[in-house]
């Protein structure tokens, strides 16, 4: 007795050790993405989001005002241009030195004034505000660039999620591809389940011959890659004149849908008490009313927690719905093709697949936190008998 | 409670989604430098399509999809015809899918002629017709190259014409930050022996001449094709480059070999690449010309086709902070000003009245125009006017363009996929990584060997 319980803390400990590793795992990619959803697409590309946190020291590089717009005359041939470099609003960061070449950076301290050459001078202040003076030849065309080495406090914008959600070229289309997502998962959640609740029960509790070579079949298409279907399936959806749509989609998602829920359903009913069922067949009810009194109720977690698979696939579904829905009408995109296409024609927009990546995460989260008490429960149906 | 929660998350969205967006055209006919004369003669002759729809399928995204729909716009203006395009980051799997499965949208925008080919061989495209291909060569730059580019054998192996390119891209481009220049001294180079010697000159000012990335997702690689490309047409003749295209010369050729190790030469140098060798695989090729513009720059030059300003910081102005220079020709060759470009191609999948109008509009100067005045679309149409270019940067790529002593395309767009879209790739990255050029591009002939 001593040496289990003397053993049993380490078995403990393993236990939570591993739990806290497999967490991690999940979480830090999540919250990596979370952070970068906050960040412009330039931060993302100059450095990682977890530095994203803490103040940065960085080289800004900074152009002086146009020239042609805000020189001043001061006669004698001399002109100016002044005005702060950050421009409007003040700086949050610190400066440490600047310089108006990409070679000598960091040469000049604040309030310094540099000679360009040829009477052409430069000055900044640590508050930002600069004064550039030089001939008409000096003080015009391009406006001169300058580079401040300076400790900058982490900055964040809700910029993507304005996009995304409210920009006025996408939400019009993210509405629509919102409803279409849940025209297409509703009724591909449903029907399968009503499918394969019967057929379930049947291959549960209903003695006929062959039944356990139906179980096996359907244990077999378990294995079968849906990807093998796709084309034979849509030239038969064409020949039998359902074409792309809806229709087609949930059709497919049932099909696919079915050999696990199927499974899933069977051996959980199969783990009900007989001697519950055998009383009602005593007392002259029909299968039927078996089905639907008895069984139906105390398979709810089975039935739940396939909804929640169910729903999770085909609300993350990209693949099923190019192929059975989105034709080039445009009128039946759903939300995973839209924020594909939010990624820009060469993929670059890292930001925009963050920030979509949340919203789109948001109704499966609430479907899972509504039902996961069942998702347990219904994890271990037919695992346990 | 569940459909409780959809109700009000439907609400939102609702809400967010009734900012409608208006209809009207880009630009007001009539205004502006466009070729208003040839868009208002056809629009007056045009047939009235109320009713009728086209459908087009392409691989432009945001914000290109846009840009599209507003050129289309005009189209549907003048004949009432509803014009929908839906784009798709996996254009080249869907488009086959959907053929071969009888559900093809009318029009297809290819991005590589090759595909286009294997689809016209299987009589799933449908011919233009030889008007539309002496129109290209009479009114294309270079015309002959492109109505080749477009032309394949159809199912039963005659040759028809089925593709113009419309959105062209040049490749040949040097992207650089003048200024950085100006700050070391650095003079633009005329010759490539003058770029050699720039690269050199910035190395021993303790600096790093070149950003070279080639990640690309699963199409890591690409972009050291291009380079490949681009060097054969400095080094060989452009016979030989076609000759390559079609492996009548073989990949392992010692001409071939050799623009490799030309490329090898800045890609697996240390001191040339930011990064070093090791960095030039695993950068993604989006990441890459940042290093331009940072501070202190991490290179001074960048190879890379007309699309990389889609790629600079966002506070980088194209034209001030950045501008190109065309990647030079060895002075000691006498092989013109090549030029290497990609683009693509309009065809039909799905016949009928509506969409050959819309292909006859797609001639129009003004439906180049306005792309052409809104992004980074080059076209070699001869009839556009050049001052409706966005900037000009783009104005002296369509210059480029129309000028070409030689134009070429993307020697691995029209190479079967799996090399072209292959082998090709992954062989110029096992070679930046370490493998010798001869072993690679032996590697890469025993691939396209097996598909014969």
């Amino acid at each position: 007795m001593d040496a289990i319980a003397g053993r049993k803390p380490i078995v403990v400990w393993a236990l939570n050790i591993s739990v806290v590793l497999l967490v991690m795992l999940w979480l830090f990619p999540t919250l990596g993405l979370f952070v970068s959803s906050f960040r412009t697409g330039d931060q993302i590309t100059a450095s990682g989001w977890w530095s994203a946190m803490f103040p940065a020291e960085q080289t800004l590089q900074i152009r002086a005002a146009d020239p042609d717009d805000a020189r001043v005359d001061l006669g004698n041939g001399v002109f100016v241009v002044e005005g702060n470099i950050f421009g409007d609003e003040p700086f949050a960061g610190e400066m440490s030195g600047w310089s108006t070449s990409s070679r000598t950076l960091g040469a000049n301290a604040p309030g310094e004034t540099f000679d360009l050459g040829d009477g052409e001078t430069f000055t900044l202040n640590a508050d930002g505000t600069y004064v550039w003076q030089g001939n008409d030849d000096q003080i015009s065309g391009r406006a001169q660039r300058v580079f401040i080495d300076a400790t900058t406090p982490p900055d964040f914008t809700l910029n993507n999620y304005a996009f995304v959600l409210f920009d006025e070229d996408n939400s019009e289309g993210m509405a629509k591809a919102f409803f279409n997502t849940l025209t297409v998962v509703i009724p591909a959640t449903i029907i399968p389940i009503l499918i394969a609740a019967f057929a379930a029960y049947a291959l549960a509790w209903m003695d006929f011959p062959g039944r356990a070579l139906l179980i096996a079949a359907v244990v077999g298409l378990l294995v079968v890659p849906l990807q093998l279907a796709l084309i034979p399936l849509l030239s038969l959806h064409n020949a039998i004149g359902i074409g792309k749509g809806y229709l087609g989609v949930w059709l497919a998602h049932t099909g696919f849908g079915l050999p696990l829920a199927i499974y899933l359903l069977r051996n959980y009913m199969v783990g009900l008490p007989r001697d519950i069922i055998e009383n009602a067949k005593v007392d002259g009810a029909t299968d039927f009313q078996i089905f639907t009194k008895i069984i139906l109720p105390l398979s709810f977690p089975a039935l739940a927690s396939f909804a929640i698979f169910q729903f999770l696939w085909t609300w993350n579904d990209l693949l099923v719905a190019l192929v059975f829905l989105i034709d080039a009408s445009g009128q039946t995109t759903v939300m995973t093709k839209q924020i594909v296409e939010l990624l820009g024609t060469r993929g670059g927009d890292w930001e925009i697949l963050a920030t979509s990546a949340f919203v789109s995460i948001a109704v499966p989260l609430a479907v899972f936190f509504a039902m996961q008490k069942y998702l347990v429960r219904g994890l271990l149906a037919g695992s346990v008998k | 409670m569940k459909m409780k929660l959809y109700a009000s998350v439907a609400a939102v969205a609702l809400t967010a989604g009734s900012v409608q967006a208006d209809g009207h055209l880009a630009f007001t006919p009539g205004e502006g430098d466009f070729s208003w004369d040839s868009y208002n003669e056809w629009a007056a002759n045009a047939p009235d399509l109320s009713g009728q729809s086209v459908t087009v399928f392409g691989p432009w995204l945001s914000p290109e999809d846009d840009i599209f729909r507003s050129a289309i716009a005009y189209f549907a203006d003048a004949t009432g015809a509803t014009v929908t395009y839906t784009g798709s980051d996996g254009f080249e799997q869907q488009i086959r899918i959907d053929a071969e499965a009888g559900s093809a949208p009318n029009v297809a925008v290819f991005p590589q002629p090759g595909l286009a080919a294997t689809m016209a061989s299987q009589g799933l495209l449908t011919p233009l017709g030889p008007d539309t291909a002496s129109w290209v060569a009479d009114n294309y730059a270079a015309g002959q190259s492109w109505v080749d580019l477009g032309t394949y054998a159809d199912a039963s192996g005659e040759d028809q014409f089925y593709g113009f390119f419309y959105n062209v891209n040049v490749k040949s481009l040097v992207w650089y930050s003048p200024e950085n220049f100006e700050d070391a001294g650095y003079e633009v180079p005329e010759t490539m022996e003058d770029l050699i010697a720039l690269s050199e000159q910035i190395i021993a000012d303790g600096e790093t001449p070149w950003c070279i990335g080639l990640g690309s997702g699963p199409a890591t690689g690409w972009p050291a094709t291009d380079w490949v490309e681009d060097i054969m047409l400095r080094t060989q003749t452009p016979e030989t480059y076609d000759q390559w295209v079609t492996n009548e010369i073989p990949f392992n050729d010692p001409k071939v070999i050799e623009a490799v190790e030309t490329f090898g030469m800045f890609a697996k140098n240390d001191d040339m690449v930011a990064g070093g060798s090791a960095a030039v695989g695993s950068t993604d090729f989006r990441d890459s010309p940042t290093g331009l513009f940072s501070s202190p720059p991490q290179c001074y030059m960048h190879r890379q086709a007309s699309f990389a300003t889609a790629f600079f910081p966002e506070d980088v102005v194209a034209g001030e902070d950045a501008d190109f220079f065309y990647f030079p020709s060895f002075a000691e060759k006498d092989l013109g000003n090549p030029v290497l470009g990609g683009g693509t191609l309009m065809a039909i999948t799905d016949a009928s009245d509506a969409t050959m109008e819309f292909m006859e509009f797609l001639k129009l100067p003004i439906a180049h125009e306005v792309m052409m005045a809104q992004t980074g679309f080059l076209t070699p149409h001869t009839g556009v006017n050049l001052d409706t270019y966005k900037d000009d940067i783009l104005r002296g790529q369509g210059e480029i363009l129309l000028n070409a002593t030689t134009f070429r395309f993307d020697a691995s767009d029209l190479m079967p996929g799996a090399v072209g879209a292959g082998t090709f790739w992954t062989g110029m990255v096992d070679y930046v990584g370490g493998a010798e050029a001869e072993d690679v591009t032996t590697a890469i002939q025993n691939s396209w060997d097996a598909l014969k």
